[in-house]
């Protein structure tokens, strides 16, 4: 278990710094795709399979194959023509460092908080993975999955206007 | 636990970096999408840890919105490059003067 863990954090976090580095925008998309695999097995780790087989199908397989077909439409010679300032990239590395020590700092002394759900690791894997999260996306959270249906269809509205010929 | 937090927090903070040092919005684009994973990989976790089932289903509604906002997205994107003939982000800079 341990193992898998800092094999799959490895993965994730050298695909993630690769997504950023690369010149060529569809070698980035294709570790993004790495990324999104190693995060599936977190979630497996972490005793969501559910989770692991949405992210991989609705991440690294719809979404993904969005992007790369929008990359396919671009000219890539003009892609890969933009360059990268020389302050920005300093700027970055110092704010993401700051960001990451701040976050390091609430994670180490933030979480004392005790287990008070009822969902351990034997009573999900007794009732079914699946079976949990059903019961409760269509009885206390119904009112968000009706909003997240008008929330895609409004994002149906909204990729076809923009794509249109004339804006 | 700790460790998967301090996972998200690495990815989180590489997505932050890519937004805010590459120009080409594809890949910034892509950046946002590492942001939201780490996020959803926190929720998880901490969801995980306290035994609950709700920080789960806050992740499948993140991945609702995640796709819209694809979709949305990836259509300004073409829209701007049919508008300007690049993705460089600094080429969007008609309200400076």
């Amino acid at each position: 278990m341990e193992a898998l863990f800092y094999i799959f954090a490895f993965i994730a976090i050298f695909s993630a710094l690769m997504v950023i580095s690369m010149k060529n925008p569809l070698t980035s998309a294709l570790y993004l795709v790495l990324c999104f695999f190693a995060l599936a097995g977190f979630y497996v780790l972490l005793d969501m399979q559910f989770l692991a087989v949405m992210q991989i199908l609705v991440y690294a397989g719809a979404i993904m194959v969005l992007v790369v077909l929008v990359i396919m439409l671009l000219n890539i010679s003009r892609l890969n023509a933009v360059k990268t300032d020389f302050h920005q990239k300093i700027i970055g590395i110092i704010i993401a460092i700051v960001l990451f020590g701040e976050i390091v700092i609430y994670t180490v002394n933030g979480m004392t908080k005790k287990p008070t759900g009822i969902f351990t690791h034997s009573v999900i894997n007794k009732i079914g993975n699946t079976q949990v999260i059903g019961n409760f996306l269509f009885t206390k959270y119904t009112l968000s999955f009706e909003i997240a249906s008008i929330l895609l269809f409004v994002a149906i509205i909204g990729a076809y206007l923009f794509a249109k010929k004339k804006l | 636990m700790n460790n998967y937090l301090i996972v998200a927090g690495i990815i989180f903070c590489i997505g932050a970096l890519g937004v805010l040092m590459r120009k080409n919005l594809i890949i910034v684009f892509m950046s946002l999408e590492l942001m939201f994973n780490a996020a959803n990989l926190g929720f998880v976790a901490v969801s995980n840890r306290l035994n609950l089932i709700s920080g789960d289903i806050f992740v499948i509604f993140v991945m609702v919105v995640a796709a819209a906002e694809a979709a949305v997205a990836l259509g300004i994107i073409v829209a701007f490059y049919r508008e300007k003939g690049t993705v460089d982000m600094d080429k969007a800079n008609e309200l400076k003067n």
